[in-house]
């Protein structure tokens, strides 16, 4: 943090704390303290947070790399033809290899109705080894699920760990008094927009719709700051349903019912576009997933398929 | 992966089930010929690669033409990562050599010396307000009008996922220099926000 000119106690956070928040990364215990008590930072971090999920959404409208072309005479890129006989590139990978390596559709992973090449499987999340994760089946068979950077994780149920200080957040709930009685939250989300990656609310009569940042998170709630600097104070409970929508693999939970999609990559082994993990049975299920040729609503169906069939 | 088959295909994936992708090994082995590994580097990066390149040059035929010109000078040049940098930069770093020598002598200027003099970094000001009432639609717009140098050092920071001093390494400026480019771009973007009568 920056020191204030007498240089005896921190001031504002410095612009690396600020891009690391907007990039997603985990701020530490001061860094929070901080947020929580400086407006001018969150509302830094609120603008640069905009500033990278536009940048994102960019990347993310950037096109599949086209296959790679042909060598040409001269052979100059041969190494391109054979990476185009052994991948379909930047997504059909897996399922590529799997046909060449002669392994018929593994039982454990299933098919995606509407999405050609798309993998899913579902079971218990065992553990995560660094961007990896093994999903044991309800047949008692381990799937190894890798991850990238594209992936998208998304957790939701009754998470109060995941409301954190600092967060952008939208509380949907009764409002009785001053006081907003939770029955969902969603958090990471931006705190401003309406496209991608931004969700729209409708409460229901007598419900409120409350967005801005966490504060003074606790076992019983917490506090919304608004951008227009008010504080709504929010009382959380065990059925509060909480939704990451744009969860960190460390945010996983080893023992939950876990659904991976994306393309199979050999034995056993899914490279994953998105993995989520909701209470089974969830009528809602949220998911951010995109594969190419393949609706969202293909996705969504055979993930709240996978859940219910798990609950 | 119990592949009887021990075959091609099995390779291309034995690197990620040790956990995190080794990408040093994945260049040693594309260093040694391993087309399995090239293709793997390729699945790994090449999304990044492309768009990022696709952010500065605002062209998807020329970024993608980028892109495999790079994934080729990744195959010719595997042998030579010192490891003195991520992966992640180094290949960013090439992409990016390849973008400034196919937009030499174009009307794009990737690098444009005179106007980065890095701006005074502005800090916050007026313009700012302009962000806190955009959508995020209208920003995507925004950065798309940017000049390729602001563009850049956005993407570097926040679609490459790179730390800041890896920015610095692939830009070849110091951290500081970054962090005021920065500045001067969410600067930049906020003024076209307001130019564009985007704020309510």
């Amino acid at each position: 943090m920056n020191a204030d000119t007498a240089g005896t106690r921190s001031s504002h956070l410095e612009l690396e704390e600020l891009i690391a928040r907007a990039n997603g990364q985990a701020a530490d215990d001061r860094t929070r303290e901080h947020l929580a008590s400086c407006e001018q930072c969150r509302l830094e971090v609120s603008r640069w947070t905009l500033v990278a999920d536009g940048v994102r959404g960019l990347a993310d409208e950037a096109p599949e790399a086209a296959p790679p072309r042909r060598p040409s005479a001269t052979g100059r890129r041969a190494w391109l033809a054979a990476a185009a006989a052994a991948v379909v590139l930047l997504g059909g990978v897996g399922y590529a290899v799997s046909r060449l390596t002669g392994h018929p559709p593994e039982a454990v992973l299933t098919s995606v109705s509407g999405c050609s090449g798309v993998r899913l499987a579902s079971g218990t999340l065992e553990r995560v080894n660094g961007r990896s994760l093994v999903i044991k089946t309800g047949g008692g068979q381990s799937v190894t699920v890798i991850t990238k950077g594209s992936t998208k994780e998304t957790v939701a149920g009754p998470l109060p760990g995941d409301i954190t200080d600092g967060a952008p957040v939208i509380v949907l709930g009764p409002r009785s008094g001053g006081t907003v009685r939770a029955v969902s939250a969603t958090v990471g989300l931006p705190p401003v927009g309406t496209g991608k990656g931004s969700l729209k609310q409708t409460p229901p009569p007598g419900w409120v719709s409350v967005r801005g940042t966490v504060a003074d998170a606790s076992s019983a709630g917490f506090s919304v700051m608004t951008p227009d600097g008010s504080r709504v104070r929010v009382v959380t409970s065990s059925s509060t349903f909480v939704v990451v929508p744009r969860a960190s693999l460390s945010q996983l939970r080893a023992g939950v019912t876990t659904v991976a999609v994306g393309y199979a990559g050999g034995h056993r082994m899914l490279s994953a576009l998105g993995v989520v993990q909701e209470p089974p049975g969830s009528i809602q299920v949220h998911i951010n997933i995109a594969a190419r040729g393949c609706s969202q609503a293909s996705l969504a169906s055979a993930i709240a398929t996978a859940l219910v069939s798990r609950g | 992966m119990n592949d009887p088959h021990g075959d091609a295909g099995a390779a291309t994936f034995a690197v990620a089930r040790d956990g995190a992708c080794d990408d040093a090994a994945l260049l040693r082995r594309i260093g040694q010929g391993d087309e399995d590994a090239m293709a793997a580097f390729y699945r790994e990066h090449g999304r990044v690669v492309l768009g990022q390149v696709l952010l500065v040059t605002g062209e998807r035929v020329l970024a993608e033409e980028i892109l495999q010109d790079t994934m080729l000078a990744v195959w010719r040049g595997a042998g030579s990562f010192r490891g003195e940098s991520s992966v992640r930069s180094w290949v960013i770093s090439i992409a990016r050599r390849q973008t400034r020598d196919r937009l030499r002598g174009q009307r794009l200027r990737l690098v444009d010396e005179a106007f980065l003099a890095d701006q005074p970094s502005p800090g916050p000001g007026p313009e700012v307000t302009a962000l806190d009432r955009a959508e995020l639609a209208q920003v995507r717009g925004a950065i798309r009008e940017l000049a390729p140098a602001h563009r850049e050092v956005l993407g570097l920071a926040f679609g490459s996922g790179l730390s800041l001093p890896e920015v610095a390494g692939v830009l070849g400026i110091p951290v500081g220099t970054v962090k005021s480019r920065l500045t001067a771009a969410r600067g930049a973007l906020s003024r076209k926000l307001n130019e564009k009568g985007q704020s309510r």
